[in-house]
């Protein structure tokens, strides 16, 4: 018999962008201690966490959460590309679900380095090699950021496809900044308009500079617990996880000469679908989503892929404004990974924390009226797609 | 207890000692030798009733311990009869205990001012009183001891007790300043906040509570504080339950705004965080250093300014920004501002054709170029070049502009301009601000000076300095000594912006509309550039070497294709005024405006400084270790006694190049050696560079430990005692370098040795693959080797086993790589990253793209290994000679755009059926390598396909004449080149898929 899972603590620390941050421990202590505090109950009440985070050589996850306290916990180090910080709250959720514990940690943080992702082992083979690949097959290689050709790639694609324009991809920053224009804990505060975002740079047509996110420094935590637990510490109306779905790459990322395919398309469509089928609700009867908008093209491809407007519908969504407040639903209220920033580790949990607010009503000039269902979509390239639906009753 | 605190013959007051704290300490005082008075009023906790049992009890208990007591039943607020019992009983008083307390709570909207007034009276006054009466006493003889009783809830505030509260935490107001009026005369107070199971709480805490409060756990605290050993004065301190601690004010950091500029609400609001925020807090104890950071605040006044202009940051800020710029981007700036545009103009040319060799010339007004892109480049970010300017490039509109040439622009350079404010007027509600540019070249020679003057929209209002306001330059009355009339052309600000100037107002029309211009303006800068080049025409018969400088006001907006008409007036030889309109609309658009000229072409100042920079730093070659060993043993002579202190012998084995050293430490001033100690108790094996790189503090020793580059044995943690290392003072280190080089010039390690060849490294890694077992079951990759200059092909075979090097081609490669025969030596040497080689297009990668990830071993080689094989082969027999590699370059293609668009052309006339999808599109091919653009045009009735024609497009695709070729003759796939960002498509992409139109035309 599954178990309910309840949400009962969510923290984090304002990102900063690579250089400005304190190190990572002092993050994710930081991020901890507000989940703690925000559930109302003491370290020594968690009996086992699950950590996250990207660069850093192997048990960074228990140097963090020793910050918090030495109580000889289990202590599992998670990593999974840009999905790393869901993973570890798919990870948590499943040991309460399953009863091996009562009330877990699931803690994610990041320190990045300036400049585009890369490889850190140069005497292997590299993790998405075979992803590489099929890009290098279908369009060739250049000095672009790798991610931003894959990713940049996916919206050739799916422009030559539907005919999109180059500005429908630049609207999306600029709702993204526009979002974050109202959230304390985003690295870019400033708004920017369709104008500027056009005129930056560009880094890999066609993707400009501005619909890239930042490398970025920052820390998540989530406190997850059982109906008991939440019932023994006198937490009334929590949120809770409904469903949640993880997946991974299917043949069709390397046998279909596609790089939409590639960056997880269907890894995206297939965990939203059991995610909806386990809850027994649809698309539409969301408010509020937190997705991998790790470049505008990205958003654009998992508007479809979550099921949020129909295949081919993408611009006409954007530019009805039905993906921001006062339309169908609010996509990345937080401001996204484009303005609020991408710690790889941190941002599941980052995005965890965001819809917890949004559910409890406490989310500020961000709040989405009325919202009582929300969706979360993390991604990471190699690949794993973790898709979260919480709800308040 | 070992040695007793005691109050012998000490006189000691207590206040309401008849009960809980009072009777507490009045009974542990008593015990302990001193003479007490007993005071207590006999009523009960509200203030009411009287009865003196309450005291009397406790004067017998006191004199069964043995001890001398006696009673006082008077209020607090007769201080002075208390303090006369103690003088007429015992002579003098010592120790003050001001206990007595009442209780009247209620919440604040039911509290009488009775409950107020009694309150206050007790608790405050009667505290004044007993220590008012004592306190002359105390000060004639030296030495008193007052211990004043507040509460939590003084400190904190609780609910009910606002008047209990307030007069609780009076007290400690009271403590602190006769605490430092005390402090000579050796009178200490303090105060203690104790929490207690006593009359007053009892009827508020459950009875185990009261239990582990008992009065016993505060008394000894009270003793403590009041024994004349103790120094303890002006302190407050929280004790109960056997917890004892003590409080401190902690103040934030706070936020101090500039005196002199105004601010209001909205600031304070704006700055609450950092207000509020306890992070790095500070402690002040007293009134000076509460008053510090006011006092430092009141000293550094502002200049002024707002949250546009923070004139404090600016007058402070300076910013050095570089830029570089070629032949390439003269003449391109040339052609931006109307230059050549008769190219049969042998004089115009001077700007555009850089063949001309000494003739070729800058346009002065290009000085103004390297700045202005370096502060646009910023501007994209976000961010100005002076700091304070805290406003956005959309509130500015560049107002003047001065140039100033200090010596001609060389056909290019690398230049740094340094950013500073000159000055920032008030011109409420707007600002000006005048930034001063200084640019100078790589010998840091100034070749140009400007003023950038902008007009800085709604910045304005700080009450600052109105600037000057007259006009300069006015032309005078007489007719113009020279005109200069020239019609710009319609797309002359898109040609101006490639030189830099991105501002979508110059380019794209819905912007300009957005900004309220019918359509995109020229740029301010265009028209500079213009009218500079007017006045060189007219007075330097083009030649511009003497242009000195040019300022002009910008007094309205051009727009591209109106007539510019200069006209101008020689004031002197030097000096020519002059003013530019615009035909069209008869507007005045320059005014204000001059230029100087030199009376001979400047010459730089310092030639010999180039010379001198050049020659520095060939002279200045790093250190060596030998050098830093030679620090160290002027280091060790400048620290005697290092050897006492450190008692350590350090071995040092460096490798390439390999040398051995020791550092004996083991007593004495210490010594330093060449070669091995006798008996080393540390042993560090490390790089002679990332020694080097350790002893200058660029490396830290436990990262090159922990990171594997330092190897040490012996006795590890001794290694933790080099920490001296990283102090040695590098002038030491500079003077053994000096020395170095002025004894003996450096040797030529180049000459000796001939550099590897391909057949070297291969040999190399023959070697490597021998003594490196298994590396063919561990890559399973066979990689194919083509190198050019001189050609040759190699393969490295390592599917399986230890794998074998082999020259010729392979029968089938996973992988094939080509690049030439230097970057192949470069790339295996580590000097070359395979990565930027195969981006910048040096290393042409076929097959298993991503095998050619498994090459880093390559750049593992030991150097070594190359070393004795390059020297074998030195001794065996004279080196291949290279190749000379002198192909002639290849000469430009020419292009088949041509022949392509005009088969369209016909194709489309004859063929009604060939539109088909692009029937009423416009479209535009942009060609490169050779550029050339064409316009098809399918809206009209008849289709039109022009080359180099203006106007809008459904779709602008982008391709080179190569690929385009291939496109046609079906050789490339649409979607194939658009996916590759070989064609690039702007606007409608679907129409892209039209261009099977084009298909066979050649």
């Amino acid at each position: 018999m599954k178990r309910r899972v309840n949400v009962i603590g969510v923290g984090m620390t304002k990102f900063a962008k690579p250089g400005a941050s304190p190190e990572y421990y002092e993050m994710a202590k930081e991020a901890g201690t507000k989940a703690l505090a925000d559930a109302g109950i003491a370290y020594k009440d968690v009996q086992q966490a699950y950590v996250g985070y990207v660069y850093g050589d192997s048990t960074c996850g228990q140097r963090a959460v020793y910050e918090l306290g030495l109580t000889g916990i289990p202590v599992v180090n998670v990593n999974n590309n840009c999905s790393t910080g869901s993973t570890a709250l798919w990870l948590a959720r499943q040991a309460i679900e399953s009863g091996a514990a009562e009330c877990v940690l699931a803690l994610g943080f990041e320190k990045m380095e300036k400049g585009a992702l890369g490889n850190k082992f140069d005497d292997r083979e590299p993790p998405m090699g075979r992803h590489a690949q099929v890009m290098i097959d279908v369009q060739g290689m250049s000095a672009a950021p790798p991610a931003a050709q894959m990713f940049g790639g996916a919206g050739r694609e799916y422009r030559f496809q539907h005919g999109t324009r180059k500005e429908t991809f630049g609207k999306i920053s600029e709702k993204a900044r526009d979002h974050a224009s109202r959230n304390p804990y985003a690295l870019f505060g400033q708004k920017l308009s369709l104008a500027e975002i056009m005129a930056s740079e560009e880094v890999f047509d066609p993707l400009t500079r501005f619909q890239c996110c930042p490398p970025t420094c920052g820390a998540g935590a989530a406190i997850l617990c059982s109906d008991e637990f939440a019932k023994k510490h006198g937490i009334s109306k929590p949120v809770y996880i409904a469903a949640q779905a993880m997946t991974t790459d299917y043949a069709s990322s390397f046998d279909e000469r596609s790089l939409i395919k590639m960056v997880g398309y269907d890894m995206t469509k297939e965990a939203a679908r059991q995610v909806y089928e386990a809850a027994g609700i649809g698309p539409k009867d969301v408010q509020v989503v937190e997705l991998h908008d790790c470049f505008t093209a990205n958003e654009l491809l998992t508007y479809e892929g979550l099921g949020l407007c129909p295949e081919g519908g993408a611009e006409k969504f954007i530019w009805d404004g039905d993906n921001t407040y006062g339309g169908k639903v609010v996509t990345n209220p937080s401001g996204g990974l484009l303005s609020k920033g991408h710690p790889l580790g941190a941002t599941g949990l980052a995005q965890c924390t965001e819809l917890v607010w949004q559910l409890r009503g406490t989310a500020d000039a961000r709040q989405v009226r009325g919202a009582n269902i929300a969706l979360q979509h993390n991604l990471g390239l190699g690949g794993a797609c973790v898709v979260t639906l919480y709800r308040r009753d | 207890m070992s040695n007793p605190l005691r109050y012998d013959g000490k006189v000691v007051i207590v206040t309401g000692a008849g009960n809980g704290l009072g009777r507490q300490h009045a009974l542990m005082f008593g015990a302990r030798g001193a003479h007490v008075v007993v005071n207590d009023l006999g009523g009960n906790i509200h203030g009411g009733g009287k009865s003196s049992a309450a005291a009397d009890k406790v004067v017998e208990e006191i004199k069964a311990l043995g001890g001398q007591a006696v009673a006082n039943y008077d209020s607090v607020e007769d201080g002075a009869s208390i303090v006369k019992t103690a003088v007429d009983a015992f002579g003098t008083v010592d120790i003050v205990i001001n206990n007595a307390g009442i209780l009247r709570d209620t919440s604040f909207h039911k509290m009488s001012v009775d409950d107020w007034n009694l309150i206050v009276r007790v608790h405050l006054n009667g505290s004044f009183a007993v220590s008012h009466a004592a306190w002359p006493i105390m000060r004639d003889k030296g030495y008193g001891r007052i211990v004043m009783t507040t509460s939590a809830a003084g400190i904190y505030g609780n609910f009910g007790q606002a008047n209990y509260s307030a007069a609780k935490l009076a007290l400690v107001g009271l403590s602190n300043t006769l605490a430092q009026e005390g402090r000579s005369k050796n009178v200490h107070v303090n105060t203690i906040a104790p929490i207690a199971g006593s009359r007053l709480t009892e009827t508020v805490l459950p009875p185990e509570l009261i239990d582990a409060l008992k009065p016993e756990y505060v008394s000894p605290l009270v003793g403590w504080l009041c024994h004349e050993d103790c120094k303890e004065t002006g302190g407050l301190f929280e004790v109960g339950a056997g917890y004892h601690a003590k409080l401190r004010w902690e103040r934030t950091r706070g936020h101090s705004f500039k005196i002199g500029r105004g601010f209001g609400p909205e600031e304070v609001a704006k700055n609450w965080a950092k207000v509020t925020d306890f992070k790095d807090g500070e402690y002040p104890t007293n009134i000076n250093e509460s008053m510090a950071p006011l006092l430092s605040n009141m000293s550094a006044k502002s200049l002024g300014g707002n949250e546009f202009i923070d004139l404090d940051e600016a007058s402070k800020s300076e910013v050095t920004l570089e830029s570089s710029y070629d032949q390439r981007d003269l003449a391109l700036y040339a052609l931006g501002v109307g230059a050549a545009n008769n190219p049969l103009d042998d004089k115009e040319l001077a700007y555009v054709n850089e063949l001309k060799g000494d003739k070729f010339y800058a346009l002065p007004t290009y000085a103004v170029m390297p700045p202005m892109n370096a502060m646009l480049a910023l501007a994209k970010e976000g961010k100005q070049p002076v700091k304070g300017f805290n406003f956005g490039f959309e509130r500015v509109l560049h107002g003047e502009q001065y140039t100033e040439i200090k010596l001609p622009l060389a056909p290019k350079g690398k230049l740094k301009s340094t950013f500073r404010m000159k000055a920032a007027y008030d011109k409420a509600p707007n600002a000006v601000v005048i930034m001063a540019v200084s640019t100078t070249d790589e010998t840091g020679e100034e070749v140009a000076y400007n003023e950038i003057t902008t007009f800085v929209r709604g910045a304005g209002g700080w009450g600052g300095d109105r600037g000057p306001s007259q006009d300069v330059n006015v032309p005078p009355a007489r007719e113009p000594d020279a005109v200069v009339e020239e019609k710009t052309d319609p797309n002359q600000a898109l040609l101006y912006r490639l030189s830099g100037d991105w501002n979508p107002l110059h380019v794209d029309p819905a912007f300009a509309k957005a900004f309220g211009f019918d359509k995109p303006i020229l740029h301010g800068l265009c028209t500079y550039g213009h009218v500079g080049r007017h006045v060189i025409k007219s007075f330097l018969n083009n030649d511009p070497r003497r242009f000195k400088s040019i300022k002009v006001r910008f007094a309205e907006s051009v727009f591209p294709g109106e007539t510019l008409v200069t006209r101008m007036w020689k004031e002197s030889e030097t000096r020519i005024i002059f003013e530019t309109k615009v035909k069209e609309r008869d507007k005045v658009v320059i005014k204000g405006a001059a230029v100087e000229l030199y009376e001979q072409i400047p010459q730089r100042k310092a030639p010999t400084k180039a010379v001198a920079a050049a020659a520095a730093p060939a002279a200045a070659s790093g250190p060596v270790s030998a050098d830093v060993f030679s620090a160290i043993g002027k280091h060790l002579l400048a620290n005697k006694g290092l050897g006492d202190q450190i008692k350590t012998v350090f071995q040092f084995q460096l490798k390439s190049p390999d040398s051995s050293w020791y550092l004996d430490l083991k007593s004495g001033n210490g010594e330093v050696q060449q070669g091995n100690a006798a008996a080393a108790d540390v042993t560090l094996e490390l790089s002679e560079d990332d020694f080097i790189a350790m002893s200058t503090g660029k490396a830290d020793p436990n990262k090159l430990y922990f990171g594997g580059k330092m190897k040490v044995s012996g006795n590890v943690m001794a290694s933790q005692k080099l920490g001296f290392l990283q102090k040695l003072d590098p002038k030491l280190l500079a003077e053994a370098v000096a020395a170095r080089a002025g004894s003996a010039p450096a040797a030529a390690p180049a000459a000796a040795a001939s550099g590897p060849n391909s057949a070297d490294i291969f040999a190399a890694i023959g070697k490597h693959l021998a003594t490196n077992k298994g590396l063919g079951d561990q890559i399973k990759t066979l990689f194919q080797f083509k190198l050019t200059g001189p050609d040759s092909a190699w393969h490295l075979d390592l599917k399986s086993g230890d794998g074998a090097v082999k020259q010729g081609d392979a029968a089938s490669p996973d992988v094939t790589l080509e690049l030439s025969e230097d970057d192949f030596i470069a790339m295996s040497t580590g000097k070359a990253d395979p990565n930027k080689l195969y981006f910048g297009g040096k290393m042409k990668v076929s097959g298993n793209v991503m095998a050619s990830q498994k090459l880093g071993f390559l750049q593992k080689l030991d150097p070594k290994l190359l070393e004795e094989i390059v020297k074998a082969r030195g001794a065996g027999g004279a080196a291949a000679p290279k190749a000379a590699a002198a192909a002639a370059p290849a000469a430009a293609k020419p292009g088949r755009g041509g022949e392509i668009f005009a088969a369209l052309q016909q194709r489309l006339g004859s063929d009604p059926k060939a539109v088909n999808g692009l029937k009423g599109q416009t479209i535009r091919f942009n060609l490169k390598s050779p550029d050339a653009s064409w316009l098809v045009d399918l809206s009209g009735p008849a289709p039109k396909v022009e080359q180099g024609a203006a106007g809008e497009a459904n779709a602008v695709f982008g391709i080179a004449d190569e690929d385009l070729v291939s496109l046609v003759k079906g050789e490339a796939q649409v979607r194939d080149l658009y996916q590759r960002g070989k064609l690039r498509v702007d606007g409608d992409v679907r129409l892209a898929q039209e261009l099977s139109v084009l298909s066979k035309l050649i």
